[in-house]
């Protein structure tokens, strides 16, 4: 298992169905009954970029969440890094570095480097260490004019970066993105999968997991994706193999075919 | 990386989120100022209601070497203290979570009770500045009696109801945790402590009945001991059986509530609520 940067082993998530007016009060200890995840196995080798792909509801953002400890699968085992999510939270966090593709997630009264000693200070960075790395990730980043703005003076894809560079300042082996470029215009995306590409793929090494509806950014991105439908995995393989296995020309027939095959049994 | 001994590396975190509040209340300048003034109209209210209330029969209840003003001013500075560890610990947790910041402060190495705790520093600072500044227009303008004060007492009483009423205030964000609006824990300590803990009025003008519940409520003590302490002029050791309620209270108080602080925390993280408003 130590070989893997992630590994899921048939994890399954439960949610309790939603309660209004007194029954809203016992929904806290109420039973898991809504499947969100089911039986889900995969593993992704340190360095490997894999891409999750499946409708709204689909799991994607529920894995997600399990892998950085903000949920606890009902069942099976799910590990970074060799470390479990539910037992060894920590040091799972210690592993990873996570961005949403939201623009509201900073300090908009605090500049940008103030967000990124303050987040590295959380990670354990002493001050040296956290304005040394600020230093190695401005060049890249492109962040040298904002560092002393105020978060809410940015444009959207530069607080996009922002956020990558602070999920990137405590040096993490996994990196965790929720559709990174949900709210980013074209031009403002194309640019930000470049950078992807070039500093965090090609560059450093790093694993990385991310969801996203936008299937040109999956194919220029990832090694392996991984086929979502329901709280099923439908596939997990490289472009070619899903290609292969749905005996389709691009990724979006593939993904038609493989999810019109699946059982509907989630919604 | 190097990682510096547990206990300096939770320090420097507890001030960099102080830090954090300070550095986004001072964006806000005018605020600031705005609430200096705020504090001398509450002082100049305070004094000419103490004006119109004031009897022989009032001051004969009221404890030795204090008049109504400086009764009341004690009564509502601190009582405040209450009001901002109940309201503190959920009102940051509720903060992060409109903000977008919550998820992003979860996934760092620092667990939910330090980033709460540390969120809680800045507000109570803010107190202890808000306090003096009640107290010192009290002094300037209206006769507040400074002199004789034992301010060191006022310390220790001070820090036990901190920890006493912080207590109290974890245990009102785990109920927000797990619910998320319409917190009756506040509800329920802010009323039963306003009635029955002394702010306005001496105790002894209550009912038997209630005077015993007063017995129950941790700001009844820290009242006590800082009147005493201010204006009672009591010694340290006058103040000690004040002092050792609140430090039970907080003993009791403190592991029960983080314990079921934990329990909200894993339940959230099971039910997938812990980011819902």
């Amino acid at each position: 298992m130590k070989n893997f940067a992630l590994s899921l082993e048939n994890v399954e998530k439960y949610f309790p169905a939603t309660a209004s007016g007194w029954r809203a009060f016992v929904q806290p200890v109420s039973q898991l009954t809504i499947p969100a995840l089911r039986g889900i196995s995969f593993e992704v080798k340190p360095g490997e970029v894999l891409a999750m792909v499946g409708a709204n509801g689909a799991g994607k953002s529920t894995l997600l969440r399990i892998l950085t400890t903000l949920l606890i699968p009902t069942r099976g085992r799910a590990q970074v890094c060799g470390f479990d999510v539910a037992r060894d939270p920590a040091k799972v966090r210690l592993q990873i570095g996570y961005h949403t593709g939201g623009d509201a997630c900073f300090y908009s009264r605090l500049t940008a480097r103030e967000n990124l000693l303050l987040f590295a200070g959380l990670n354990n960075l002493s001050v040296a260490e956290a304005s040394r790395r600020i230093a190695e990730l401005t060049e890249p980043f492109g962040l040298g004019d904002l560092l002393d703005r105020q978060v809410r003076a940015l444009s959207t894809g530069n607080i996009h970066r922002l956020g990558l560079a602070r999920a990137m300042l405590h040096r993490p082996s996994v990196l965790i993105l929720d559709e990174p470029t949900r709210s980013l215009d074209p031009l403002a995306a194309a640019e930000f999968r470049r950078f992807l590409l070039q500093e965090i793929v090609g560059g450093h090494g790093t694993t990385m997991i991310f969801a996203s509806h936008t299937l040109a950014e999956v194919e220029q991105l990832a090694g392996k994706i991984a086929i979502l439908d329901g709280g099923r995995l439908l596939a997990c393989d490289t472009l070619a193999g899903i290609k292969d296995a749905a005996t389709a020309g691009t990724l979006e027939e593939s993904l038609e075919i493989l999810t019109r095959r699946a059982p509907r049994e989630i919604q | 990386m190097k990682r510096s001994p547990q206990l300096m590396l939770t320090l420097r975190k507890l001030a960099l989120l102080f830090l954090r509040d300070f550095a986004v209340a001072r964006s806000y300048r005018a605020a600031f100022a705005v609430e200096m003034f705020q504090a001398l109209f509450g002082s100049a209210s305070f004094y000419f209601l103490s004006r119109f209330v004031e009897s022989p029969a009032l001051e004969r209840s009221l404890p030795p070497g204090a008049n109504y003003f400086s009764f009341a001013l004690v009564g509502i500075a601190f009582f405040d203290y209450l009001s901002v560890a109940l309201t503190t610990f959920d009102g940051s947790l509720e903060e992060a979570r409109q903000n977008g910041t919550l998820e992003n402060l979860l996934v760092t190495q620092t667990s939910l009770p330090v980033i709460l705790a540390g969120s809680s520093l800045y507000p109570f600072v803010l107190m202890s500045l808000r306090t003096a500044i009640y107290i010192g227009w009290g002094a300037i303008l209206f006769g507040f009696p400074l002199r004789g004060a034992n301010w060191l007492g006022a310390l220790l009483v001070l820090g036990a109801s901190v920890l006493a009423f912080s207590g109290l205030g974890i245990l009102s964000a785990s109920y927000l945790l797990i619910f998320k609006r319409g917190n009756p824990v506040n509800w329920v300590i802010l009323g039963l402590s306003s009635v029955v803990g002394g702010m306005m009025y001496p105790i002894s003008v209550l009912p038997v009945w209630l005077q015993r519940v007063a017995r129950f409520v941790p700001v009844t003590y820290s009242l006590e001991g800082m009147r005493g302490a201010i204006l009672g002029h009591a010694a340290t050791r006058e103040l000690l059986p004040s002092i050792a309620v609140l430090i039970a209270f907080a003993a009791f108080l403190l592991p029960v509530s983080f314990a079921i602080f934990s329990w909200a925390l894993r339940r959230t993280k099971v039910t997938g609520t812990l980011t819902h408003f």
